[in-house]
């Protein structure tokens, strides 16, 4: 956070963020983590709206994973694991490290889970890898998550929804709806 | 009270001046108070042998206080006060725990946005919209697992056990066992293990 607040275009206080990476005027990315998992090859893997603060965020994308966030949303410590697409829109609001993943990283059966242990173990030198769940996520304008929640994939939370600290998410949320719990329900609306 | 650095300290920092330290006390780095910014006397206090470790941060506004009894020890949860944050002697917090007194941002979507407007331009880019915030009050012997999260205005009575990743909506009665999201009550400590270990 040691960067001025007025410098116009997007900056990462580490260094100058990968060539697909596109943070609009004013955006702030701090944590010299911030892309140390970011593997994406897509052009403009990931794009980032103008009067964004995103302090010590994770940018977790894989070869295939995009990601567009909006302007003047807010995220402290989040951990983004994209390997498809993460979709959020503006005015968004992320708590201390709260988790979104749009996969489950492994497969279900216990037969493809014994092939995928192989296939990233360091004997499994360029085995295909069986495939894994992976389903967008997306968040529209105006939510606001609490810290040490997990938004799981597949999920689309909708416009001004607020999600309370520490749920996890598994299902679709409607616009304007309050959820919280394990898993997360909801328990009214945002007047 | 000059500002201080702790010799062991691996961030350049130091004890904001009106943070009162306890000669006993143990605070394993200075990088706690990045966001601390509170501008009452003992905006932090820490009592006889209290301890905050790696990964506890004081995200303390300018009117927040925090107090830590004796023998209180934080080891790594996240603070979010505006108003106060009373930790009991012999609390016991473990990591990733995060106490908010407050919200820091408006429920009203287009309140919200404004005050997202204004983020951008401040030096430490912190929201100070003026949100209620209402005190968290952890009485003595107390203990928290990790990843739990203690929601604005509630108080923990003594004695009393919170389960990992628990979530905390309302107040919990002396010597009982809460667990869940959100959290509910398991069972009462009776009189027995109340004075003794199993």
């Amino acid at each position: 956070m040691s960067q001025p607040a007025t410098t116009n275009a997007g900056v990462w206080t580490e260094g100058s963020p990968p060539a697909n990476v596109r943070l609009g005027p004013n955006t702030l990315v701090t944590d010299h983590l911030a892309f140390k998992r970011f593997h994406s090859k897509h052009i403009d893997a990931l794009v980032i709206g103008a009067h964004c603060t995103m302090d010590g965020v994770h940018f977790d994308l894989g070869e295939q994973g995009r990601m567009v966030i909006g302007d003047y949303c807010y995220f402290t410590n989040a951990v983004l694991l994209c390997e498809l697409e993460v979709r959020i829109g503006n005015y968004v609001v992320i708590g201390w490290n709260t988790t979104i993943a749009d996969t489950d990283f492994h497969p279900l059966a216990p037969a493809e889970r014994i092939a995928d242990a192989v296939a990233c173990s360091p004997i499994g030198k360029g085995r295909p890898r069986p495939e894994i769940a992976k389903r967008p996520v997306i968040i529209e304008d105006d939510v606001w998550i609490g810290p040490n929640a997990t938004i799981l994939k597949g999920v689309r939370i909708g416009a001004g929804a607020w999600v309370e600290a520490g749920s996890l998410v598994t299902r679709d949320v409607p616009p304007r709806a309050r959820i919280m719990g394990n898993p997360a329900q909801i328990i009214g609306e945002v007047p | 009270m000059k500002n201080r650095k702790l010799e062991w300290d691996w961030y350049p920092g130091t004890i904001p001046e009106n943070v009162l330290v306890d000669e006993t006390a143990y605070i394993e780095t200075t990088f706690s108070f990045l966001f601390y910014r509170s501008e009452l006397s003992g905006g932090v206090e820490y009592g006889r042998g209290a301890s905050t470790y790696l990964g506890t941060m004081f995200d303390v506004g300018p009117r927040g206080r925090v107090k830590l009894g004796e023998c209180a020890l934080v080891h790594g949860a996240r603070i979010i006060c505006d108003a106060e944050v009373s930790i009991g002697d012999y609390a016991l917090i473990s990591w990733n725990v995060v106490l908010m007194d407050t919200y820091r941002l408006p429920v009203n979507a287009s309140e919200r946005r404004k005050e997202l407007e204004l983020v951008p331009a401040r030096q430490l880019r912190l929201a100070s919209a003026n949100v209620p915030a209402k005190p968290i009050r952890i009485e003595r012997n107390v203990w928290i697992g990790f990843d739990a999260c203690i929601l604005p205005g509630v108080t923990i009575g003594e004695g009393s056990v919170v389960g990992a990743k628990s979530v905390v909506t309302e107040n919990v009665p002396p010597f009982t066992v809460v667990a869940g999201n959100p959290a509910r009550p398991i069972r009462q400590l009776d009189s027995k293990e109340r004075t003794h270990h199993a």
